[in-house]
């Protein structure tokens, strides 16, 4: 006949603890894991937009960006940017260089689509469509969430490539040309994958799609 | 050698990246946003600390107090406001780099101008009763670097006697004084001896800080300095027509 052990209350105790502790590290791991767990995603559908024609709706791994585009301020980088946002040239494209709580670039159309990424040459690719002059005399207040398109060293070098600014930087109004600012979504942006020792990524995160809203 | 980049590989490694975008848009570490809301949009930056550049680190400044800093800005700034945005853009200006102690490889100077970068580091500590000329002085370099066409050294050497030689350069030389002559004969002073480009910039600064009357009677009186005055004030109006001396 078998008998039958009867816990002591120690050992439920133990017992309890370890079950607690494995579901703490489990839900610990979960959320580790998820980075974009506690971000909101911002769904343009629900939302009145004064310039609807204006807005672009960039979709990135932790949900959507919603810009403002200001073709009164840069028509003609505005309208470089839409013809590419249009024909959808910007999709499976790697968010290339990002700088924590600073910046994210992202638009290399060479060197830097998904399944043909270049990491020797990605930042320098071209669009095809040739380069366009630089906007940068109108006042323009480079504020979080600006929208630019970068450049090499030389003005008028624009093609592509953008960035978007996650601090204040009014250094850069007289140098890049501004195509827009983000409504929503910066959480987002702060949520894409940097490195903590080299503006350049490995294994980046990618644009998942970037539409015209209308 | 392969420990040489070992070691610097792993500097690189647990050094964190942190973006300055001063230093990333003009090259100079160490700096600060003194002020850039002005009239004509130049952005002037302050050293919070000393710096070193150029391949050989030969070019230093320090950082100075902000008393210092205060006073000499507002010096600096009524000099360069004479310059309009639209004549800045065109000479390829737009920052202002406040700083004392500059000097290249060892030698002092008042300022250093970099068209490339668009930036002029001016020495605030240098001597008080030059120091609203040189900044003209200054800029006119900028202006030079800009727009070389414009300014020919073989058609400048001719404006002076036919015995007078430039020396090789503005630093091989012992001619470095900066007070304006009495009796002037071909030059504003004794700095204008070294080099075309320092003569250029020397009758460039004169015809902005001097007052007209003052020039009119030096042209007067000195056709070499005539000949020269006309020769610069005609090409900076074909960088920008509307630009006025005074």
């Amino acid at each position: 006949m078998i008998k039958k052990i009867k816990a002591s209350n120690s050992e439920k105790i133990i017992f309890c603890f370890l079950i607690l502790l494995a579901v703490i590290t489990l839900g610990t791991f979960i959320i580790l894991k998820n980075k974009c767990l506690f971000v909101k995603n911002y769904d343009p559908k629900n939302i009145n937009f004064k310039n609807s024609e204006n807005i672009a709706i960039l979709n990135a791994p932790c949900g959507n960006i919603i810009i403002e585009l200001y073709p009164h301020i840069s028509p003609n980088s505005v309208e470089r940017f839409k013809r590419l946002i249009e024909s959808g040239a910007y999709d499976n494209v790697a968010f290339h260089r990002v700088i924590k709580s600073k910046l994210v670039q992202t638009g290399d159309l060479e060197f830097g689509r998904k399944g043909s990424l270049n990491y020797e040459k990605i930042g320098t690719g071209k669009s095809g469509l040739g380069t366009i002059k630089s906007e940068i005399d109108n006042k323009f207040d480079y504020t979080k969430g600006s929208v630019g398109l970068a450049r090499t060293f030389k003005n008028d070098t624009e093609d592509s490539q953008f960035f978007i600014i996650l601090q204040d930087e009014p250094l850069y109004e007289g140098e890049y040309s501004p195509v827009g600012k983000v409504l929503y979504g910066l959480e987002v942006l702060k949520k894409i994958k940097h490195r903590r020792h080299s503006e350049y990524i490995l294994r980046p995160d990618f644009i998942n799609s970037f539409k015209m809203y209308k | 050698m392969n420990l040489l980049k070992l070691i610097l590989l792993v500097f690189v490694w647990i050094t964190p990246v942190y973006g300055n975008s001063i230093y990333n848009l003009i090259k100079i570490p160490n700096l600060e946003i003194y002020e850039i809301d002005t009239e004509n949009r130049l952005k002037y930056l302050y050293a919070k600390s000393s710096f070193r550049l150029g391949v050989q680190k030969n070019i230093i400044c320090e950082n100075s107090n902000k008393d210092d800093l205060d006073n000499k800005y507002n010096l600096i700034n009524k000099n360069l406001n004479k310059y309009s945005h639209n004549f800045l853009k065109k000479i390829s200006l737009k920052y202002i780099v406040l700083c004392e102690n500059l000097s290249i490889s060892g030698i002092n100077t008042a300022g250093i101008p970099d068209n490339v970068m668009k930036t002029l580091i001016l020495d605030i500590k240098f001597d008080h009763k030059y120091f609203e000329r040189v900044i003209h002085h200054e800029v006119f370099h900028i202006i030079n670097d800009q727009h070389k066409e414009l300014f020919n050294k073989n058609k400048w050497e001719k404006f002076n006697h036919l015995k007078f030689e430039y020396a090789e350069c503005s630093t091989c030389t012992k001619k470095i004084g900066l007070e304006r002559y009495e009796k002037t004969d071909g030059f504003f002073t004794e700095y204008s001896k070294s080099t075309a480009s320092e003569d250029m910039a020397e009758v460039y600064s004169h015809i902005i800080y001097l007052d007209p009357k003052k020039i009119n009677q030096i042209r007067k009186l000195d056709k070499i300095l005539d000949k020269k005055i006309s020769y610069i004030e005609n090409n900076i109006k074909k960088i920008d027509n509307s630009f006025m001396f005074k």
